[in-house]
């Protein structure tokens, strides 16, 4: 998917930090962040396995669970299930 | 480095087949290059674990609302990549 219109803006909270509605999205952006530093993938990985998600998965998720899928997505792929 | 800031550049029609960081809404379209970002890895290779990514010059390219959408006074800024862009 990815690049379609009508979702709205991406939530950016205050001097460009990441917003969060709810605690699990913390977690969800802090586990993305230590993946990617220990080299699992890398941000246009992340980016790829958003865009490869199941079409209905995709347009009936949140910005974070979309994040959530493709980690699991990815976890799964490189074998760290 | 192909292009200056001032140029007029056009975003190759394509449809690749994974991932990458050219919108569809800018594809085809001719904007102008109002900033040279430096050199960066190509999300296009990076994407599928390329053992050697390439590395190109990245460009913000402005267009007008109204050649993407048909309407809009404003301009939409885009970061493209080197092999995204073709001289009009």
């Amino acid at each position: 998917m990815g690049g379609q219109t009508g979702f709205g803006p991406v939530p950016v909270g205050e001097n460009g930090e990441p917003a969060f509605a709810a605690d699990w999205e913390a977690r969800v952006y802090a586990l993305a962040a230590v993946l990617r530093r220990r080299g699992l993938f890398n941000s246009d990985e992340l980016r790829d396995a958003i865009e490869r998600l199941p079409p209905g998965q995709y347009l009936g998720a949140s910005y974070y669970e979309r994040w959530l899928g493709a980690i699991e997505t990815l976890v799964d792929e490189k074998g760290l299930a | 480095m192909t292009y200056q800031p001032g140029a007029v550049v056009r975003v190759r029609n394509t449809d690749p087949d994974h991932h990458t960081r050219m919108p569809r809404y800018v594809r085809g379209h001719t904007g102008e290059v109002v900033a040279v970002l430096g050199s960066w890895v190509l999300p296009d290779d990076n994407a599928r674990g390329v053992a050697q990514p390439r590395v190109e010059a990245c460009y913000a390219v402005r267009f007008a609302a109204a050649d993407l959408w048909g309407s809009g006074t404003h301009t939409v800024t885009v970061d493209l990549w080197e092999s995204y862009l073709d001289q009009p």
